[in-house]
């Protein structure tokens, strides 16, 4: 299939939203966008190119910001495409993807209680992997391992 | 039998109306034996049936619950440990390999059942996380009297190698109370067939 052009296709929607579009391995690319154009570019991409189904979502701690990456597969185009946008560490916040593909709902709620990205407006915000109340962002760089005694302490909700 | 007749109404207790016969009111400055002494011969016939059923029915309940009854309780018991059917991590390969025809840990009466309150013992085999904790509470609270836990595996022990880990509960026993500890990464089925043995002799020196 031919290559898709993602400047040509993407420019109009976000104009300067869009950061970048670079090559990247085994893939139709890589896109940078910033955090506003967020649900322009989900929808753009899901219906105009094709990208139906969002493989994962996750999130990486960089020390001095955050970046919210998205994987989406095309079953036409047999390819990944790759979405990514920064985020600042103090204000980690980033429009949820759940409307517009449904499978963001538990990617987003792993990312949020393991790196600490906020996703506005989604629909179920809880924790997935670890308890109720617990109150770290463990695969945050900053996050130290505890002794047991402390942790336990900490999560004393059960 | 020799006594004249003339002492005989003297030697019959009186039991007054009200009091029992087996449980006289005690004399001041008198020791009490531990099962009241009945004057056997003084007694009617009709009061003879009552006073020895009292006598050797405290004698039978006190030694036969030691003797008896316990003995074969906890002989049933320890023949008969049904664990509870789940798995927390590679433990429970081990686990269920330790019921298959091999090791068949069958014969030793340990049959897994998959409700909590058709079982006797929580085999807890794997690396308890603080999200399953309160589960855990909840499995081991809805089986019924007695019941023991053994803790299989250096995880379900005291963390294992995720002791210091963010989601980890440091040792099973931090939630609930542990009888037998089974050393390994995992645990072989012998070992945990050596665990259910050592709860087994722990059960047979149970007293209540």
């Amino acid at each position: 299939m031919e290559p898709v052009d993602l400047t040509a296709a993407l420019g109009p929607v976000l104009g300067d939203r869009l950061l970048g579009v670079e090559a990247f391995p085994r893939s139709a690319g890589r896109i940078r966008f910033e955090r506003s154009g967020a649900l322009d570019l989900f929808r753009a991409v899901r219906d105009s190119l094709g990208f139906r189904h969002l493989s994962m979502v996750g999130g990486i701690d960089w020390t001095d910001h955050r970046e919210v990456f998205y994987v989406v597969w095309s079953d036409d185009r047999r390819e990944y495409l790759f979405l990514s946008t920064d985020v600042p560490a103090d204000d980690p916040h980033v429009e949820s993807a759940s409307g517009i593909w449904p499978s963001a709902n538990w990617h987003e709620r792993e990312a949020w209680e393991l790196v600490g990205i906020e996703f506005d407006h989604h629909p179920d915000l809880r924790h997935l992997l670890t308890p109720d109340g617990y109150e770290f962002r463990p695969l945050l760089r900053s996050f130290k391992l505890h002794e047991p005694e402390e942790l336990e302490v900490k999560t004393r909700h059960v | 039998m020799s006594a004249p007749a003339s002492s005989a109404p003297a030697t019959r207790p009186v039991v007054p109306p009200g009091a029992t016969l087996e449980s006289p009111a005690p004399l001041p400055m008198v020791d009490q034996p531990a099962v009241p002494f009945i004057e056997i011969e003084t007694l009617r016939s009709k009061e003879f049936i009552p006073a020895a059923k009292e006598a050797l029915g405290s004698l039978i309940v006190e030694q036969g619950q030691t003797k008896v009854v316990r003995p074969v309780f906890n002989w049933a018991g320890r023949n008969s440990l049904f664990p509870l059917h789940w798995g927390l991590a590679c433990c429970a390969i081990e686990f269920a390999a330790a019921f298959g025809a091999r090791w068949d840990a069958e014969r030793f009466g340990v049959v897994p059942r998959s409700s909590p309150r058709q079982c006797d013992v929580m085999i807890v085999n794997g690396t308890v996380t603080w999200k399953v904790a309160h589960k855990l509470i909840t499995l081991y609270e809805q089986m019924p009297e007695p019941k023991w836990v053994i803790a299989m595996g250096n995880c379900a022990t005291g963390g294992g190698p995720f002791r210091t880990a963010y989601s980890v509960v440091p040792g099973v026993d931090k939630l609930v109370p542990v009888d037998v500890y089974i050393a390994g990464c995992p645990p072989r089925p012998e070992a945990m067939l050596d665990g259910i043995l050592e709860l087994e002799k722990l059960i047979r020196e149970r007293k209540e």
